[in-house]
């Protein structure tokens, strides 16, 4: 591998700040971060997290300033504030 | 956002992977006016992954021969005045129009024709612990190291069948992580009759010799008639359970034996992404060893609906030459009934054979309907939902056994996957009826989710 | 060998599956009872639908029947469950000074039902709704509605009945072609898997009530099939706990229709009513167009009502929307639902035609037809409901 040259980028999830490099999205950044769980499931409040990493199975649905996004194709901004996906 | 925003082209083509490039290079290169349309960020779809500008790149020959030709249709992808549409999410259709949302935004594409290139997703079968995080899809696992770089984990399993549990491997070995066990259902067996379509084309078996040395080179056996049982571990995988399974795929339980790993990557095939093609009214056929359900199209690539053309995957998986081949009978197409030039029949040819030979290979890795007996009742099935599989056969025994009826009765495929992740599988499970084909999808608006806003604020067509 | 029946009741949604769930308590439990479908249980109009418990505080005598199903409801939910009972209350909004005027009268209407409700201010409503739009400032709470999973329910429903009367045959996807007759009585019920032999049967085929009316040679009964568009959020999507209601549903929905059912080109209307689910989606209706049994979705309508919904609960305009369809609502020519015989046709019954108030009436519905089955005293007066006022 040759060492990465990306910019970091610092965002918040779940209140905590991550670290993660331009052009990440939010799912990749965490998942380098050591945090697979994104969410709750919507009836039994199990963790859940990425899954298909395609856009496809809207398994790692977090909350972007307020709306839902899937993680794995929102890219990750410098300041962004993230929650976990769950119940409400 | 209320502001109409619309975009006019010749043609309108969905999805940035090998089979969408091709034709929108050939088209621009023609002079026609081209735009793009794809939920990525980078063109390259799932098999030509680039990675983000700057990203760590693994060392030379860690990628397979094949994906040098992603490089060479990349570059020729980029000279060409194509527009490229990043993170548009397609979720409305007709002939000649294309609505998508892309940053918030509601867009509308005027086009002529409309080619649907969107490839295809990975089949899942649902096993115990299969939502634990840490499990994800083959295919995820590829995204995260070719895609982004990303080192998925230390002790990884790789579970599945198909051609594509191969560069799962490879790429996890080139990223430094040790791969504890890879496992192919399918047995050695049903494989050999697969060498007809691997040994007679030179680049497959070009292909299939790089595989071997590269998992020679890594200390990584391939285990013919193996799966992954289940998945455990507190909030995150820690274990796998697994085992040998029959011909037909059932689970030997007597086999079972547990690893310690930290990341599993499971696939058993992929299955086609038709939903738009549903959407513009295609007519669809079920080929159980293309991954399901797949649009009827003829010679010269047109689908049952005017004016709508598809390649790839859509038709029934095949692979990346498949695509490449059939994004130029495409082309060819377009240009002749835009432009009046004969389109080459050596194209029409060399897609029919492609297409042969990856119908040969993946007729070894049809889908095995004793995999279906490695979930419990216990075992969610619809993880939008947190469906599982006893509510599912209750829903099948009381409502019907129609993908519709199991719907109604226990709300599997009402998320927002829209049945994408179990509808595959969800009728083999819920109505003991493995070896019959599914219902075709119905596809209700939107064909993927989008927000009320984008909905409210879509250019009229 | 011919099938024998002490009943077969025709209709898996919920209407019929109430049927069948009050039979199987009523009757002895040696009764041989199928249910027959041509779709799936629940495949139709109950599948389709909001799933709103709605009490209606304007007229006594709909006041009772609503207020009994809901209690029947409510026993079902404490006995059972399994249908995502939710006790959502309803919040009743208005932004015209003639729909806001209506908000006390609403309240009054609870109150002199000997019910209660509640008008909120401005600060009240902010208190209980904080997602609401800031101009608003009044509503009427009414906390007795509800909010359940149709579908789940006749489930619910079809596995208590089979519990109590094991003859209970549930059969989806069986169509019925046709009857035989002995004489007036009926015979024979003929069907796509095989024919049944019964002398009572009960056409609780909602919008499709009418052609198995006529199946069996008897005038087309008065209903009519009328649309509704919905959209469903994901499971993120609700920025409301409370279901809401614009006030002007009421006359909207069980008022006078103000156009003529037999006629194919009505523009339809709306009236708002968002609902959160227990998994965290929101269901935004509702509108109402008569066009026959299309079902294809009226995109004018359904964006009319986003936009309503958007402008009580402005949140959802960032909410995703993960599906949309159509429903058809069965509106009988008078507004009233028909529950009980058709005394043309010796042991043939009907309950049908509930328009928005299927899955509310559901209940009430199934055990007043199961009591005048078994003969025995019912829970509510019936005589407004009787399908012999269309008896020629």
């Amino acid at each position: 591998m040759t060492a990465d040259a990306r910019g970091a980028v610092t965002f918040r999830f779940g209140g905590r700040e991550v670290r993660g490099r331009e052009g990440d999205t939010i799912a990749m950044a965490l998942w380098a971060a050591g945090e697979p769980v994104l969410r709750r499931s919507s009836s039994l409040g199990a963790p859940r997290g990425l899954f298909c990493n395609m856009g496809v199975c809207y398994e790692c649905l977090v909350a972007v300033d307020g709306r839902t996004v899937r993680a794995c194709t929102t890219v990750v901004r410098e300041g962004m504030q993230v929650e976990p996906g769950g119940r409400p | 956002m209320t502001d109409a925003r619309v975009l006019d082209a010749d043609v309108g083509v969905v999805g940035a992977g090998p089979a969408g490039m091709v034709a929108s290079a050939r088209l621009a290169a023609a002079g026609l006016s081209v735009v793009v349309l794809d939920e990525g960020q980078r063109a390259g779809g799932q098999i030509f992954r680039q990675l983000p500008g700057g990203a760590p790149h693994p060392a030379r020959g860690a990628e397979p021969p094949s994906h040098a030709r992603g490089d060479t249709l990349l570059a020729a992808f980029a000279d060409r005045d194509v527009t490229l549409r990043r993170g548009a999410t397609v979720w409305d259709a007709r002939p000649g129009r294309l609505w998508f949302e892309q940053d918030g935004a509601s867009w509308l594409l005027r086009c002529r024709r409309i080619v649907l290139a969107p490839g295809a997703y990975d089949r899942c079968v649902p096993f115990p612990g299969w939502t634990l995080p840490g499990v994800v899809t083959a295919g995820a696992l590829q995204v995260m190291v070719r895609g982004f770089g990303v080192v998925p984990g230390q002790r990884a399993l790789v579970a599945g069948s198909g051609p594509l549990l191969l560069p799962t491997v490879t790429a996890l070995t080139g990223a430094g992580v040790e791969v504890v066990a890879a496992l192919e259902a399918s047995s050695r067996w049903r494989a050999l009759r697969a060498l007809g379509g691997v040994l007679g084309n030179g680049g497959r078996r070009r292909e299939a010799a790089w595989y071997a040395r590269r998992l020679l080179g890594a200390g990584v056996r391939l285990r013919w008639g193996w799966t992954v049982f289940a998945c455990e571990g507190d909030g995150r995988v820690q274990r796998a359970v697994i085992g040998k399974v029959d011909r037909d795929g059932r689970p030997r339980r007597d086999t079972a034996r547990t690893i310690e790993v930290d990341v599993v990557g499971a696939g058993f095939g992929l299955v086609p992404s038709i939903e738009l093609g549903l959407r513009l009214g295609c007519a669809a056929r079920f080929v159980a060893a293309r991954g399901g359900h797949c649009l009827v199209v003829d010679g010269a690539q047109r689908t049952s609906v005017p004016e709508v053309l598809a390649a790839g995957e859509i038709c029934g998986v095949g692979g990346a030459e498949v695509a490449m081949a059939e994004g130029d009978v495409v082309a060819g197409t377009i240009l002749h009934e835009l432009r009046g030039i004969a389109p080459p029949a050596a194209a029409g040819r060399r897609a029919a054979a492609e297409r042969r030979a990856a119908d040969r290979l993946l007729a070894a890795f049809a889908p095995l309907p004793g995999l279906h007996e490695l979930a419990t009742p216990a075992t969610i099935v619809c993880r939008c939902e947190d469906v599982t599989l006893q509510q599912a056969r209750d829903a099948a025994a009381l409502h019907g056994t129609s993908a519709r009826a199991i719907k109604l009765g226990c709300r599997a495929g009402m998320g927002p996957c829209q049945a994408r992740i179990c509808g595959p599988s969800l009728q083999a499970l819920a109505a003991g009826r493995p070896d019959q084909p599914m219902d075709l999808p119905v596809v209700q608006l939107p064909v993927r989710p989008v927000t009320t806003a984008t909905i409210l604020a879509a250019p009229a067509g | 060998m011919v099938e024998t029946a002490d009943l077969v009741v025709v209709g898996g949604g919920i209407v019929g599956c109430s049927v069948v769930h009050q039979l199987a308590r009523l009757l002895p439990n040696t009764t041989r009872i199928v249910l027959v479908d041509r779709g799936p249980i629940a495949g139709a109009t109950s599948g389709s639908s909001m799933g709103h418990l709605m009490v209606t505080p304007d007229d006594a005598a709909a006041y009772a029947l609503t207020i009994a199903s809901v209690r029947l409801w409510r026993d079902l939910q404490q006995r059972r469950g399994g249908f995502h009972y939710q006790a959502t209350g309803a919040l009743y909004l208005a932004d015209t000074d003639a729909d806001v005027a209506m908000l006390p009268v609403l309240r009054d209407q609870f109150v002199a039902r000997g019910d209660s409700a509640e008008l909120l201010d401005a600060r009240q409503l902010r208190d209980l709704e904080p997602g609401l739009a800031p101009d608003l400032q009044a509503a009427t709470f009414y906390p007795g509605d509800a909010v359940v999973l149709p579908m789940l329910a006749c489930g619910v429903m079809l596995r208590e009945a089979q519990a109590a009367c094991p003859g209970l045959v549930v059969r989806p996807d069986c169509a019925v072609l046709g009857f035989d007759r002995d004489g007036d009585r009926l015979a024979a019920v003929r069907t796509a898997q095989g024919t049944i032999a019964t002398r009572t049967v009960v056409n609780a085929t909602g919008v499709w009530a009418p052609d198995l009316a006529e199946l069996l040679g008897q005038p087309r009964l008065p209903i009519f099939p009328r649309a509704g568009n919905l959209a469903i959020t994901g499971h993120h999507g609700t920025p409301v706990r409370t279901q809401l209601l614009e006030v002007s549903y009421l006359r909207f929905a069980h008022g006078a229709a103000a156009v003529d059912p037999t006629r194919t080109d009505d523009r339809g209307g709306h009236a708002v009513n968002v609902q959160p689910q227990s998994n965290g989606s929101c269901l935004i209706g509702s509108t109402r167009q008569f066009r026959g049994m299309d079902r294809t979705l009226n995109r004018e309508l359904l964006h009319r009502s986003l936009l309503r919904a958007q402008r009580y609960a402005p949140g959802l305009a960032a909410a995703p929307i993960v599906r949309t369809w159509v429903g058809l609502r069965p509106y009988a020519i008078d507004k009233q639902p028909l529950i009980g015989p058709w005394p043309p046709v010796p042991g043939l019954w009907i309950a049908a035609g509930h328009e928005g108030l299927g899955i509310t009436l559901g209940p009430i519905t199934g055990r007043l037809l199961a009591q005048q089955i078994a003969g025995v005293p019912c829970d509510v007066d019936p005589t407004p409901y009787l399908p012999a006022r269309f008896c020629a």
